[in-house]
């Protein structure tokens, strides 16, 4: 019967106990909570990437994007050879303006740029390009 | 329940007794101070509170005194006991304190003393004007009936708990409070432990959404391999057209450029300058674009190299 002598000391060591598990327990919850947060936020990061990459590099529409490129400037100074998923275009006797137009076109269209040159003859441009997407 | 124990009166005379199961422990006169009033008080929280002040000059000064307080037709009882007193007679007397549940005040049952008890050969409890006293047994009528023992029914339905008096930590108001306290974070501590678990739950709805618009994504090796197919190729294109667009940013007036070559891996621009003024402009421009720079001998052009 020695526990009914230190029942109250029993009791106020038990209510401690359970205050101890139930802030370990909260402890846990919170460390397991972040990490899973941790997860599913690198794995929605992850996602959001893929889609993102997906849309830009994968675009069903860049072949029609890439025509631009040969109606942008007037057709006689463009040579177009087109094939599958791979352009070469040559450009030819280009304006500064022109050749500013067709650069800042090129560089807004997902492709793999394989070549870009620029020559200044006289007073015109001429400029190749190879690329594929 | 207290009333199921054995009852048994201690008093200054009696006998050692030695306890092997739990009991009750009625206390005589010789234990406690009693006191009567006539007070306009309808709680007894409120009587307890003025019974140190009642006692005051009847009792003995430096000890610590309990109180139990209730109220019988007109007039208040106040009872005041010292726990430590009890507890050290208990002992003397050979009982051990564990095996004390409650003890009772002779006084509670004043009714039942209407036939004098016995205490010995000595002495008997007696109920005189409603308190119990102890007189000498010679002071009784001979042809009074005595009674020699209690049983049960002389157990009150209210005692004083002795858990918490001998040599505990804590007295029984502490362990409540303690115990409540902690019960009570304990309790704060595992709804919140529960609330965590269920937001963690809640967090994933976001991803689910993405997954049913994209089923394909919901494989981690296929999206291993898009990144790794796209990734690599993002961060090479973005590169050619940042390096381009910070080459334009170095035409300005006075620069012309000549020729351009970028491929896969590299790239060489030649810029044609106007004049030394210029030069050195662009120069300045080219290093804070962190460019290679190299001019062409004999004049103001300048060659810019780099590898993506």
């Amino acid at each position: 019967m020695i526990w009914k002598r230190y029942q109250n000391e029993l009791l106020v060591l038990f209510a401690f106990v359970m205050m101890l598990a139930g802030f370990a327990y909260k402890n846990s919850q919170i460390s397991a909570q972040l990490e899973q947060r941790s997860g599913a936020n690198s794995s929605l990061l992850e996602i959001k990437e893929v889609i993102a990459l997906k849309k830009i590099w994968s675009d069903k529409k860049t072949t029609q994007k890439i025509k631009k490129l040969q109606t942008l400037i007037p057709e006689s100074k463009v040579t177009w050879r087109s094939k599958s998923k791979k352009l070469t275009a040559s450009y030819k006797g280009l304006t500064a303006s022109e050749l500013n137009k067709l650069v800042m076109k090129i560089l807004n269209l997902a492709v793999e740029i394989q070549k870009l040159e620029v020559k200044k003859t006289a007073s015109s441009y001429d400029v190749e390009f190879k690329c594929k997407w | 329940m207290g009333n199921n124990k054995e009852l048994l009166l201690v008093y200054s005379g009696m006998q050692h007794v030695a306890l092997s199961e739990d009991v009750n422990v009625m206390l005589t006169p010789q234990l406690y101070t009693l006191k009567k009033e006539a007070l306009p008080l309808s709680y007894a929280y409120q009587a307890k509170k003025i019974a140190p002040s009642l006692f005051e000059g009847l009792l003995e000064e430096g000890r610590q005194y309990d109180y139990m307080v209730w109220k019988e037709k007109e007039e208040w009882v106040f009872l005041a006991y010292d726990m430590q007193r009890i507890t050290a007679f208990l002992e003397e007397k050979g009982f051990a304190l564990e095996h004390v549940s409650k003890l009772f005040f002779a006084q509670q049952v004043v009714d039942l003393f209407d036939t004098p008890l016995a205490l010995g050969a000595e002495s008997a409890l007696v109920s005189l004007d409603r308190s119990v006293v102890l007189v000498p047994r010679s002071a009784l009528r001979e042809e009074e009936d005595i009674s020699w023992s209690i049983d049960k029914r002389f157990t009150p339905k209210k005692g004083v708990l002795l858990q918490g008096a001998y040599g505990s930590l804590f007295s029984v108001k502490q362990t409540v409070i303690l115990a409540a306290a902690f019960g009570l974070f304990a309790l704060m501590f595992f709804v919140e432990g529960w609330r965590y678990s269920h937001d963690a739950k809640a967090g994933d709805s976001q991803i689910e959404e993405l997954l049913e618009a994209y089923p394909s994504l919901s494989s981690k090796y296929t999206r291993d391999s898009i990144i790794s197919k796209y990734r690599a190729l993002d961060t090479m294109e973005r590169k050619k057209r940042e390096t381009i667009k910070a080459l334009s940013t170095m035409i300005f007036k006075g620069v012309t450029l000549t020729s351009f070559a970028m491929d896969e891996k590299s790239f060489n621009v030649a810029f044609s300058c106007k004049d030394d003024r210029v030069t050195k402009r662009l120069k300045v421009l080219a290093k804070e674009n962190r460019f290679n720079i190299s001019a062409v001998p004999g004049s103001n052009d300048l060659t810019i190299e780099g590898s993506l």
